[in-house]
């Protein structure tokens, strides 16, 4: 490969890179402390790319020996992922990546750490990770009898209707899936990966090992909302 | 021509690409180049530097002179490069091309990505109920970085490694020290990035194609459950510093094929292996990656049997 060819792309990946980054699709892929990393990265690559620019204009056909590549054809794979990013742009994971799996990832999170007490406002919004998490866990029963607000999207799967988040901790290569069946409703309007916001109350012990720790959620009120910006739990 | 033939194929494209599998698969491709970039930027910059101001002579100087020495001194010097495996292979080949000898490279190429503070300081968060977590891994991966060292230095071929990999740079021939860095840095970067897309192609692809339910019926099979986990970390290829939260969340497996898994991934992996390929060559990486493997997994149970 020529290397005004490596330049070109080494600036389109960068630009994509930038893109990403300022304009907050990045937080589909990866999570929000990556950000001003992500610039750095971008811009070192147009920094590099140009500086290699100026010097051959400059230089003319001055070349250096050790640094031809020959018949090198794997720079070329650099082009897909500026493809994906300018021209399909992925969207955050949603219902195809829970029905992957079957474990629900909040088990045991924070099991020995004890349980903070909720507020004591009507309606408690919990993320659904805690939700699971202290059904599953909170022998003391502190969500029964509460009546809380969760945040996610629509999942199908068997006949059940469910409402789920993916949790990341790097990018969205590891995600895990978090979610409680919802029942009490009819759902059918409800289209798969639409955003809800679910009111409604935990039935009591329904996250058991049974169920793979997926609790049952009666739903009095499910309202539809726009994708939120970070659609990931922490 | 080749963007404009792209946009005219976007409305196909993405039409494509409206199936619900691809469309996952596509978000893990680019959310693998997006993480591991940075990573490979850093150990790009890190590898022009050596190139520019440090002269070979004095890394030969700051090493012992007997390799079998040299080898766990690299070992531990892995401490000190805070990054996952994409910065360590650009460093580790600039090492090679700068005379460090290749065992001792290929030491620092494994222990670099494993047994740095941050990996250490994500599996403690990540496993608050299993301290010991962090020390097996520690020890677990310094081994396995440890012998692949003393292996190459006893059985390894300098002709393995593709000619590119150990030829020296000219030493300083009047070009400003600041034009190498640039030059060389600039260089790795194109090279290794397009093997790392490679890598981030495999690691989506097996994202969607290996069923997860696999895990949740393993229970309590113990030698089942390594042989499968260490697979999942070669084909999953995770960044060191996130594939803790992902063991921390199988948590209807035991503590040792979770070891294991945490050892093997950061030394082979499927974007490590096209990593290597491309830095040190096929007839290389055939061979290196096979051994790393089974010596990683050894290294973990040997691990696991101390510390769990």
């Amino acid at each position: 490969m020529r290397r005004e060819t490596q330049n070109i792309l080494l600036v389109l990946l960068g630009g994509a890179l930038l893109k990403l980054a300022l304009t907050g699709t990045y937080l589909r892929y990866v999570k929000e402390s990556l950000q001003p990393w992500l610039v750095v990265t971008g811009a070192t690559m147009v920094v590099l790319a140009v500086v290699a620019i100026v010097r051959d204009l400059r230089g003319g056909q001055e070349h250096h020996g050790g640094h031809e590549h020959g018949s090198s054809r794997s720079p070329w794979m650099l082009i897909l992922p500026v493809f994906a990013v300018f021209l399909i742009s992925p969207p955050a994971l949603g219902a195809d990546t829970v029905n992957r799996s079957d474990r629900n990832a909040a088990q045991e999170a924070n099991a020995s750490n004890g349980f903070a007490a909720l507020p004591s406002d009507e309606v408690v919004p919990l993320s659904i990770g805690e939700f699971v998490t202290r059904t599953a866990w909170d022998d003391s029963g502190s969500l029964n009898d509460r009546t809380v607000k969760l945040t996610g999207f629509v999942v199908r799967k068997d006949g059940d209707v469910f409402v789920a988040r993916l949790t990341i901790s790097c990018c969205a290569a590891d995600a895990s899936p978090v979610k409680a069946k919802m029942v009490g409703q009819d759902f059918a309007a409800l289209p798969t990966d639409q955003w809800v916001e679910a009111t409604g109350r935990v039935v009591p012990g329904s996250a058991t090992k049974d169920t793979a720790f997926v609790p049952t959620f009666t739903v009095s009120q499910v309202v539809p909302i726009a994708t939120p910006e970070d659609t990931y739990e922490g | 021509m080749l963007l404009v033939l792209a946009l005219v194929l976007q409305d196909w494209l993405v039409g494509v690409l409206n199936v619900p599998v691809l469309r996952t698969a596509s978000t893990v491709f680019v959310a693998v180049c997006v993480q591991a970039l940075p990573f490979l930027v850093l150990g790009v910059l890190i590898s022009g530097a050596i190139a520019a101001f440090i002269p070979a002579s004095a890394l030969r100087r700051a090493l012992p002179k007997k390799t079998a020495l040299a080898v766990p001194v690299a070992g531990v010097a892995g401490v000190a490069l805070p990054g996952c495996e994409c910065a360590s292979v650009p460093v580790s080949r600039r090492l090679m091309q700068q005379g460090v000898p290749p065992a001792v490279a290929l030491t620092f190429l494994l222990a670099a990505p494993a047994v740095n503070p941050i990996v250490l300081v994500s599996t403690a968060v990540a496993f608050p109920n299993a301290p010991m977590m962090v020390p097996a891994r520690f020890v677990g991966a310094l081994l396995t970085a440890v012998v692949m060292g003393w292996l190459w230095t006893r059985f390894g071929k300098s002709e393995w490694i593709a000619e590119r990999a150990l030829r020296r740079l000219p030493d300083n021939d009047g070009t400003s020290r600041w034009v190498v860095f640039a030059e060389t840095a600039r260089h790795d970067l194109v090279d290794a990035g397009g093997f790392l897309v490679l890598g981030g192609v495999f690691a989506a692809a097996f994202n969607v194609l290996v069923p997860q339910a696999w895990l949740e019926t393993l229970g309590g099979q113990v030698v089942l459950a390594i042989v499968v986990l260490s697979l999942l970390a070669v084909v999953l290829a995770l960044c060191s510093e996130a594939d803790a939260f992902v063991a921390a969340s199988m948590s209807a497996l035991p503590l040792l094929p979770r070891l294991v898994f945490l050892v093997v991934g950061p030394a082979v992996d499927v974007k490590l292996i096209a990593l290597q390929a491309g830095a040190f060559g096929k007839s290389f990486a055939a061979r290196f990656a096979p051994a790393t493997f089974v010596v990683a997994i050894a290294s973990a149970l040997a691990a696991g049997a101390v510390f769990l």
